[in-house]
């Protein structure tokens, strides 16, 4: 296994700038994903690590060794994507073993690494089957397989389960994330699914326009993002964001929206005695801490117009129009309303989080 | 509204649809839920016209459909490789279904420009399909359904190319616009989150025949038989096989591959009791009706062990092994497991689904049920 380390690495095609002088350091043994919408260079990345993709400039290190030039196949990388193309004529041990034996390593190791890899991903009954009488599901089991017995320095993983159906999905995940943690390897995963992201990574590089936004453990990312951008793309349903003006009101702090007033948060009180707030600011607040209510209440005092409610079984998301600015409430499973029905919530100040509204950076990380 | 009475598609000897009979109310929005090959397309095409059944009819407004091209079915449809008019512009194509009825110009920019703000692409509205991203022409094959007024709207994974946070915001507007248009929609898909979020009824076929129909609450909760319960939900639902045993007069279930022993409820007894023991029983755990902690209690006294953590943010889901079955739970956030560690589970009686030979035989009773 081996650490990664990029320094300064550019991505040019042409004049486009796919990666835009991305540095990050990998730990050995460590899982980390590559987070973005489609186009922020998380996939360009990945390739010139692989070495299917020429670097245009920067260095990129594999334990401090550089690779930039070394061929992909000198690499030791090993390579999963959307497709597991097995051996349809070996059964599915000669399909493990295959990367191993053209490796040349002796006999008994080949036998021993074949059974580990088996082991962990509960295959090992089907170790004397050939790839045309197993479920797809099994297949996609097989094929990491084969992608891991040879131990690479590092594991790359690129979509590799994005067109599977949530059942296969779901185990896959669960599979590779054990598979992980069993066999210690160097892992980078590349995805545009958050869930996926968090479930498996110790870190999370999350990418956009060919930079990296912020590097972190999924709890770092989801409760400290350093900016809109981050904030906003983990964590489903969305961040919802309330762009308020702050003002000092007969010693309290207040952010305005739109003429609604609401008490800053006391993490943003803070920051306000150090002079720390500007004028315009973004708050932003998840979906599960707004508390909504059909009918006026104490607590319950924010009118807004309901847009649409979605059940989804295990969770409701309404989308509600407050004074024009959409925001999505996590609410009881059975909650139901109209749209254009007049709802009335309340909104955690505990979890409101505060971004300077210029520049998307979140104010406790200027502070 | 619209009918299907026992229709049945054959390519060769291939059984695509058989014998599906499911009918679509005026202004229902219809989804038609199953996994790749279910024939969820197949079945749409018919509808559409743009293939015949083998047997059996499909019915409109009470009148048969058969012979009646599809151009004069006043039915607007989107289809998953979305054919858009590749000399015209993302504006003209929208427009197209607008001027080819006779709209007036003003009215047509209008509404072009009142899709393209909803779908997110009017800065687009310039450009040819050749220069648009997948994602960026299946709304616009969308847009181009939607824009005008049909009897019905037939929608083949319409946003299924789209990155999930897209996909999510678009359903949303999906379901708010058809709301608007009082719409009825025949929405085929394989998402489950798509089929609870945007129907009143949801249809769950599996390789080419009816699992179940029903508002998506009752498919939820209720689910006919262990296909449909592990179809929908997110993460699905874990099956657990058990052998039953008359333990001295109590009824209770063997965790095989463990000594765990559960009760068997009232509606397993009176099933056994009417139809005799069947092959199998399994039971059916869906992630967020069991809670697990880490040390035994009263209720919670089924052991598994941790099999993998994965944190979410909000919510974690633990993988558990009870024997040879792998069992998912949602847990709170702060709580996490390590490898190997013991988890125990709480399989109350009324927390479970039972499965009889892959029929229902008892659900979770919920308030109201």
């Amino acid at each position: 296994m081996a650490s990664v380390t990029l320094e300064n690495v550019w991505k040019k095609y042409g004049k486009v700038e796919a990666v835009r002088g991305v540095s990050l350091n990998i730990a050995d043994k460590e899982f980390m994903a590559f987070l973005g919408p489609s186009g922020c260079g998380k996939s360009s990345t990945m390739r010139m690590i692989a070495g299917l993709e020429e670097i245009t400039s920067g260095s990129i290190r594999f334990d401090g060794e550089l690779i930039n030039k070394v061929r992909p196949r000198d690499r030791n990388v090993a390579l999963a994507f959307e497709t597991y193309a097995l051996y349809p004529t070996l059964d599915v041990y000669e399909n493990l073993a295959f990367p191993l034996r053209s490796s040349k390593r002796s006999g008994v190791d080949v036998d021993k690494r074949v059974r580990e890899v088996a082991g962990i991903l509960e295959i090992t009954d089907l170790l004397d089957r050939k790839p045309t009488n197993l479920s797809s599901g099994q297949q996609q089991l097989v094929g990491l397989g084969r992608a891991l017995s040879r131990e690479p320095r590092v594991f790359l993983l690129d979509e590799p389960i994005s067109h599977l159906d949530t059942r296969q999905r779901v185990r896959m995940r669960a599979y590779i994330k054990r598979l992980h943690i069993e066999l210690g390897y160097t892992m980078i995963y590349v995805t545009h699914n958050q869930e996926e992201a968090m479930a498996l990574a110790d870190r999370v590089a999350v990418m956009n326009e060919g930079l990296i936004m912020q590097v972190g453990t999924p709890e770092e990312i989801f409760h400290n993002p350093t900016d809109t951008f981050v904030a906003g793309f983990v964590g489903e349903p969305p961040m919802n964001f309330l762009e308020c003006e702050y003002r000092q009101e007969g010693g309290r702090h207040v952010l305005d929206h739109k003429g609604l007033t609401m008490e800053m948060p006391p993490h943003g009180e803070a920051l306000a005695q150090r002079g720390a707030v500007p004028h315009r600011v973004t708050m932003g607040i998840r979906p599960f801490y707004i508390d909504i209510g059909l009918e006026k209440s104490a607590r319950h005092v924010i009118p807004a117009e309901v847009f649409v409610v979605e059940p989804l079984g295990d969770m409701t998301v309404a989308t509600v129009a407050l004074l024009g600015t959409r925001l999505q409430i996590a609410t009881e499973l059975d909650f139901r309303a109209h749209p254009k029905q007049t709802v009335w919530l309340a909104l955690d100040p505990t979890h409101m989080l505060l971004f300077d509204a210029e520049t998307g950076r979140a104010l406790i990380h200027e502070a | 509204m619209l009918e299907l009475r026992s229709v049945t598609k054959e390519f060769g000897r291939t059984i695509a649809v058989k014998d599906l009979s499911i009918t679509c109310e005026e202004c229902e929005f219809l989804v038609i839920f199953g996994p790749a090959g279910a024939g969820k397309t197949t079945t749409l095409r018919m509808i559409a016209g743009v293939l015949q059944p083998t047997r059996g009819e499909v019915y409109f407004r009470g009148q048969p459909l058969k012979g009646v091209p599809p151009e004069h079915r006043n039915m607007s449809m989107v289809f998953e490789y979305y054919a858009l008019y590749s000399h015209l512009s993302v504006f003209e194509n929208l427009a197209f279904p607008l001027k080819a009825r006779g709209y007036p110009g003003d009215e047509i920019k209008r509404l072009v420009a009142q899709m393209a703000d909803i779908l997110q692409i009017s800065e687009l509205l310039d450009r040819r399909p050749g220069f648009l991203s997948g994602g960026q022409r299946q709304r616009v094959a969308l847009g181009r359904a939607l824009i005008r007024d049909a009897d019905v709207y037939l929608l083949d994974e319409p946003i299924s190319h789209l990155d999930a946070k897209l996909r999510h915001r678009m359903r949303g507007e999906l379901k708010a616009m058809c709301a608007e248009k009082n719409a009825t929609v025949i929405h085929v898909t394989h998402d489950s989150l798509e089929a609870m979020a945007l129907s009143d009824r949801v249809a769950v076929i599996n390789r080419g025949k009816l699992m179940q129909i029903g508002p998506p609450d009752e498919v939820f909760h209720r689910p006919a038989n262990e296909f449909v319960a592990g179809f929908l939900g997110e993460p699905p639902m874990s099956f657990v096989d058990v052998e039953y045993a008359d333990d001295d007069g109590r009824a209770v279930f063997l965790i095989t591959g463990t000594d765990t022993r559960l009760p068997a409820g009232p509606e397993v007894r009176a099933f056994i009791k009417d139809k005799g023991l069947p092959a199998s029983f399994r039971l059916g755990v869906r992630a967020t009706e069991v809670s697990v902690v880490p040390s035994h209690d009263g209720r919670h006294n089924v052991p598994g062990e941790a099999f993998v953590t994965e944190t979410l943010g909000q919510r974690n889901i633990l993988t558990a092994k009870l024997g040879k079955n792998l069992v998912q739970t949602v847990t709170p956030p702060e709580l996490t497991f390590k490898v190997r560690d013991t988890a125990w589970l709480d399989l109350s009686e009324e927390n479970l689904h039972v499965f009889a030979d892959g029929l229902a035989v008892a659900h979770p009773r919920r308030q109201g049920n």
